[in-house]
């Protein structure tokens, strides 16, 4: 099959950019997995929903609010109060909707509809702060928990991937403009840019 | 060395000397300068011509209140007016200019404006220029005809009109104490609260910490407190918890705990490092602020109080003690209270000659005594500054004066001097606190507002809440960091600091009345005459005397005259000072650059919003237009092609044969859940629980009101899985008003929605060859009519990409939605082109959509405009009477079933030319009497099917005019011609086509 | 101004949209009381000091909320998830 193209397009541009040149305090890539699905809990079955993900993806995921949880191959956070998006490869998708029934919740596929976009380095927090006002110091957001917010008309749904490291799940027609104000924001620090 | 530089003393760095240029002249100063202390340095006095008077003016303070010396900054080819000269740090390189003043700063010829002094007296421009002509020299058009001249003559900097190549930037803060004010107790509180292990953020609005302790020469912890204060900052930048922000000035306290906060990161750089914003907006979000903003030094208003070389006493003592600069050599100083004695002092240990003190005051304390024995001079009590004399001050005059009643008696003393320090008291800086909420409160003894009772989650500590030494700073701001943070105040000893133990209340005299124009308003030319006048007038109320006068009104805000404005109002109308009461504080605190609030959005203002194929467009020509975010091909021009002839021909191509266009902006919805049918009966004014699997419906969605809100189709995929299509415009709106029915409504319903908009790329392959070309590239699925019945949906593959295709007709051909997966929609477009090329097939944009869609009378947003029902746009025969939807109750109300409404018709141009969008329906024929308006032009283009030039619009009776003849208007465009009202249904109303 | 989604925490107003007044009831979908309908629509009390309003987290979550706030002081007293305080008492408010 046809491969999925990047919606970065000649924006992407790999190397280094802008910053003092003491190393770039932020690394940028594309990080969109194979699959990525949005499973919602009826009212009371958010617990259930929780499970049959962690069963799916082996991950061990909570139904608090904001929760995710990481691993090599598979990630998954809460975005709303019945909400998961769940990440991982491209059987996902089946194997989700088989282990969702109607009676816990219902599944969308976004594999193409949300683009990943990764911030990593020293100086992620302070890249991340021009641009979205939540709190990012690990205290408030800690790993693996994920928050909905937005960047002016550009929604994003970001996960802490990592002790400096930032997953932002965009809508696919915003990742170009999104990505060239990430690149624009994270130039003060340098940057980047790989795939 | 500059001649007013002492030789040793201050912060600032004599190793390293910096050259700028003032007014086109080269000058030096050193690092640690800002404009004005390096300036007064080289002897230079006067810094520029006052707002409406062109009076020449010096530098008054030595910080953020300054209301005289505002300079134009040129940088990079851009000018900045307005800067005060107090807060501008040299570089090398820095150029700066006086303002105000034509043709040069030191001869100004609107110099002449203050002979006419009463002409420009408060409310000069209301009397003047206001109401009716009455003759040739008053009202409105005698205001146009002065309005350059005057312009020119008053006012401040002149902004420029290059573009800013500046970089501003946003930045998003969080923490537990945010600390404003780093002088004794804002660093005592910082240093508190981080050491209870909080988040903290300090902000300061100068460069260097330590506010007072910079230039106050007391000793604090046994060192001198300069240093003290530099140890604190190396301390708390040491420390992960804790940020500094220099050179920021919090300007904005709102609700919630947010503050505004403006950082000058590169001003001060020559040169700025790429990606380094110039300024950058902080949004900080506290759960406790510390103020500790100080206090501001007040003068005392008497005639000639605005000549070059009037300062505030503790600007001359700053100047003095941490720019080692002398403000001048042989100085006076006028006060009413202690706290310039302090300044006689200082200025003399740095070698300047304390002429005279003159204090309003019969008796003053003995520390007063014992500072003025330092400065070398015996005050001279109870008397008063009547007057100054020179271009640059050389002469002073005082007299006996009366505090009690504020008389003046005895011979006038001149006194020759070149510099005269004046000090009317302070005022807590409470403008943070008062945006924050709370009335201030008058404090009678100190003859000043304090801060309001808290009402937002802030603590004060320092000269705000009226702290007179240093001492009890360091004390209240400790305090206030521990309380802010919940702990117990740190145990080490509090650091001592030696003060002198002056009488900490002013005598409350305000004004000195003798003759000669007496400034309260520096920088607006307001004097206390004005105020006096604005009284007589009957201005009562401080707002308005403060909107007539513009008392406090300039970019300084009146920091240094809202007090003794008042005063002066106060007994003019015989209250005391409370009773008149405050204006109330309103960011922002100082001048905030308007890039540093478009922040990073100063360069793309809106994101775009690009579908799979954007780039495929514009390779191939596409014209790209904004509809809404997105960005869409209007046409894809070739050589030469006009945009009509270009729309025209695409349109042509798709009747004749075969076109594609990408339609991916169409909005579109995820309905998932048991309930999703029985929830489409309730938003769409038609059923939808009858839609078999695998088939799409045309739906309709009502506002509450009855009115239209969208239309589209909806396609039912499984038994609880929908996916509905919105018009690209309305895709957010309906998404909202789907979610608030299901939270708010009908929370019983077991339906998830989700925005799938961005999950498939759509192209529409339309005309008469369509399913030949997707025959050529379509696996898995057949696509005759027993297969892919219209409205029928199938799944297959192109070029081993899954797609689903729905067979339906916005354009009226035969035509299909192929939907994929967005990040294969470049592959499939491509593959249907190449598909394609045997029948000629053409991309089109959204001129030729309209067009196709016109000659069918399909309605878009034009027409559903937001006050068109479903029976004015002939869509009736959609709303079921089966079933209530949202919307139903409230349809058929009287004005909504009115004949008389406009509602949709066509309309054929019979005199061949173009109809304009927009253009009136009129019945007359005669430009001279047009009569009223029947309708409007909704949408317009040249039908290539009917080779004439039509147009859709909004009629009132609709139907019933069909086969009359009327006339579109449209003025502004200069266009008025004849039209046939038809049915909006031009081309192939039967439907043939698109079942063919 | 601040408001704290039960589920997001405390997010700017901009991240918000107004959706109207929380006192109203919608009648019965069938219902063909004109007044009751116009109430519904139209007709708001504007009340100066506690108002219950509906908050939509569009930029955040995505859940409509009930904000009990002052008029006059934009004081926030309680904030709650609409859908769940509306099915527990059946819906139709």
């Amino acid at each position: 099959m046809a491969e999925r193209l990047s919606p970065l397009g000649a924006a992407f541009r790999p190397g280094m950019h802008g910053g003092p040149g003491a190393g770039p305090g932020v690394r940028l890539s594309e990080v969109t997995p194979p699959s990525i699905m949005e499973a919602t809990a009826w009212p009371g079955r958010k617990g259930a929903l929780a499970e049959a993900i962690s069963a799916v993806t082996g991950l061990s995921l909570s139904a608090r609010p904001n929760a995710g949880a990481v691993s090599a191959e598979a990630s998954a956070f809460s975005i709303a109060p019945e909400r998961f998006l769940v990440c991982g490869g491209a059987e996902l998708p089946a194997r989700l909707a088989a282990a969702i029934t109607i009676e816990t919740g219902t599944v969308v596929d976004l594999s193409h509809g949300r683009t990943a976009l990764r911030i990593a380095g020293p100086r992620a927090e302070w890249v991340l702060s021009k641009l979205f006002a939540v709190d990012v110091a690990p205290a408030a957001f800690p790993v693996a928990e994920a928050r909905a917010t937005s960047h002016h008309e550009i929604f994003a749904q970001i996960q802490r991937t990592g002790p400096d490291q930032f997953d932002i799940f965009v809508f696919r027609s915003f990742a170009r403009a999104f990505w060239t104000m990430l690149c624009d924001a994270a130039e003060e620090v340098g940057y980047e840019a790989a795939g | 060395m500059s001649p007013r530089r002492a030789r040793s003393g201050g912060l600032i760095d004599r190793g390293r000397a910096i050259s700028f240029t003032f007014d086109g002249k080269a000058y030096t100063g050193h690092a640690g300068d800002t404009l004005a202390s390096a300036l007064l340095a080289n002897g230079v006095t006067l810094f520029g011509r006052s707002f409406k008077y062109h009076r020449p003016r010096g530098v008054y303070t030595a910080g953020v209140d300054e209301p005289n010396a505002l300079v134009t900054v040129l940088k990079d080819g851009v000018r900045e007016p307005n800067i005060p000269a107090t807060l501008l740090e040299i570089h090398d390189g820095l150029e700066a200019d006086s303002q105000n003043r034509f043709p040069s700063l030191d001869f100004d010829l609107n110099a002449v404006n203050q002979l006419g002094g009463p002409l420009f007296s408060a409310g000069f421009y209301y009397k003047t220029f206001m109401g009716p002509v009455m003759g040739p020299l008053k009202g409105t058009r005698f205001w146009m005809f002065c309005e350059h001249f005057i312009r020119r003559a008053a006012g401040l900097g002149r902004a420029g009109y290059e573009k800013d190549p500046a970089r501003y930037e946003r930045m998003n803060a969080f923490c537990d104490v945010l600390v404003i004010g780093s002088g004794p107790a804002g660093l005592m509180a910082a240093e508190a609260a981080a050491l209870a292990g909080k988040r903290v953020i300090l902000a300061e609005q100068e460069p260097r910490l330590g506010g007072t302790a910079n230039w106050s020469g007391e000793t604090i912890g046994g060192v001198s407190a300069a240093d003290w204060a530099e140890a604190m900052a190396e301390k708390l930048a040491a420390m992960d918890n804790v940020r500094l922000l220099a050179r920021t000035t919090v300007w904005g306290y709102y609700d919630g705990n947010n503050l505004a906060a403006l950082e000058r990161v590169a001003d001060h750089l020559a040169t700025a490092p790429r990606g380094l914003p110039r300024h950058r907006h902080w949004s900080i979000r506290a759960a406790k602020v510390v103020l500790a903003t100080g206090a501001l030094e007040r003068p005392i208003v008497f005639p000639g109080n605005d000549r070059p070389g009037v300062m505030l006493a503790g600007a001359a003592m700053r100047y003095a003690n941490e720019f080692g600069v002398l403000p001048g050599e042989r100085i006076a100083v006028f006060t009413n209270n202690d706290s310039a004695y302090r300044a006689a002092a200082a200025l003399r240990k740095a070698g300047a000659a304390i002429v005279a003190i003159i204090d309003v005051r019969q008796d003053i304390s003995a520390a007063a005594r014992k500072l003025a024995e330092e400065a070398g001079v015996a005050p001279l009590t109870g008397h008063a500054v009547v007057g100054t004399a020179g271009k640059r001050l050389a002469k002073i005059s005082a007299q006996r004066f009366d505090a009690a009643t504020g008389r003046l008696s005895g011979d006038v003393r001149p006194i020759e001097v070149d510099c005269l320090a004046v000090s009317g008291g302070w005022s807590p800086a409470i403008h943070l606190a008062s945006q924050a909420g709370g009335s201030p409160v008058w404090d009678e003894k100190l003859s000043a507002f304090l801060p309001p009772e808290p009402t937002q989650d802030w603590l004060g500590a320092g000269a705000l809440t009226g702290a007179a030494t240093t001492a009890e700073a360091l004390s209240a701001g400790r305090r206030a960091g521990s309380a802010a943070v919940g702990a117990e105040a740190p145990s080490s000893a509090l650091p001592e600091a030696a003060s002198p133990t002056l009488d900490p209340f002013p005598a409350p005299v305000f004004e000195i009345k003798a003759k000669g124009k007496a400034f309260v308003d520096l920088q607006h030319d307001v004097t206390a005459d004005d105020i006096r006048l604005a009284h007589r007038e009957g201005f009562v109320s401080v707002e308005h005397l403060k909107r007539y006068t513009t008392l406090g009104m300039a970019t300084d805000q009146g920091k240094t005259s809202n007090v003794p404005g008042l005063a002066i109002m106060a007994e003019a109308r015989g209250l005391p000072i409370d009773r008149v009461g405050a204006t109330r504080f309103r960011p922002p605190f100082a001048p905030v650059s308007i890039g540093s609030l478009a922040a990073e959005t100063h360069r793309h203002l809106k994101p775009d919003r690009l579908t799979p194929m954007h780039d495929w467009h514009v390779e191939r020509g596409g014209r790209m237009m904004p509809a809404g975010l997105w960005h869409r091909p209007m046409i894809y021009g070739e050589l030469g092609e006009t945009v009509e002839q270009a729309y025209i021909r695409e349109a042509a191509a798709v009747r004749r044969s075969v076109g594609i266009c990408d339609v991916s902006t169409l909005g579109k919805i995820a309905v998932k859940g048991p309930d999703a049918a029985e929830f489409l009966d309730r938003v769409y004014t038609n059923v939808f629980s009858t839609l078999p699997i695998g088939k799409a419906r045309y739906g309709l969605m009502l506002r509450e009101d009855g009115i239209v809100l969208d239309d589209g189709t909806t396609w039912r995929l499984g038994e609880h899985d929908f996916l509905m299509t919105t018009t690209t415009a309305n895709a957010g709106k309906v998404m909202q008003h789907l979610e608030y029915l299901l939270d708010i409504v009908w929370p019983e319903l077991r339906v998830h929605l989700t925005s799938v908009t961005d999950q498939w790329a759509g192209a529409s392959v339309a005309g008469p060859n369509a399913r030949k070309v997707l025959e050529a590239c379509i696996t898995g699925t057949g696509l005759d009519d027993a297969a892919l019945p219209f409205m029928g949906i199938v799944h297959g593959a192109i070029d081993d990409v899954p797609v689903m295709i729905c067979r339906l007709s916005f354009s009226g051909e035969l035509a299909y939605e192929v939907y994929c997966g967005a990040g294969h929609g470049l592959h499939v477009w491509e593959a249907l082109v190449e598909a394609g090329a045997p029948y000629g097939i053409v991309p089109y944009g959204l001129e030729a959509l309209g067009t196709l869609r016109i000659e069918k009378g399909h309605v878009t947003g034009a027409e559903m405009d937001g006050r068109t029902t479903a029976r004015d746009l002939y869509l009736d025969w959609m709303l079921s009477k089966k079933k209530p939807f949202v919307g139903s109750a409230l349809m058929d109300r009287e004005g909504l079933i009115d004949r008389n409404r406009i509602r949709l018709v066509g309309l054929i141009s019979l005199d061949g030319q173009p109809l304009g969008g927009g253009a009136h329906i009129v019945e007359k024929g005669s430009l001279d009497d047009l009569g009223a308006s029947i309708g409007h032009v909704t949408a317009f283009c040249y039908s290539p099917a009917l080779q004439k030039y039509i147009g859709l619009a909004l009629v009132k009776g609709g139907k019933a005019r069909h086969g009359t003849r009327a006339f579109v208007s449209d003025p502004l465009r200069r266009r008025f011609g004849p039209v046939e009202i038809v049915s909006h249904h031009f081309f192939d109303p039967e439907g043939r086509r698109m079942h063919g | 101004m601040l408001i704290s989604c039960p589920y997001c925490g405390p997010r700017d107003l901009s991240e918000f949209s107004y959706q109207g007044d929380a006192s109203r009831m919608r009648p019965d979908a069938a219902s063909t009381d004109i007044k009751a309908w116009h109430d519904y629509v139209y007709n708001r009390p504007n009340p100066a000091g506690p108002h219950r309003e509906y908050w939509q987290h569009t930029a955040g979550c995505r859940a409509h909320l009930i904000v009990t706030r002052d008029t006059l002081t934009h004081e926030i007293h309680e904030v709650t998830f609409a859908r769940a305080a509306l099915r527990a008492v059946g819906g139709r408010p």
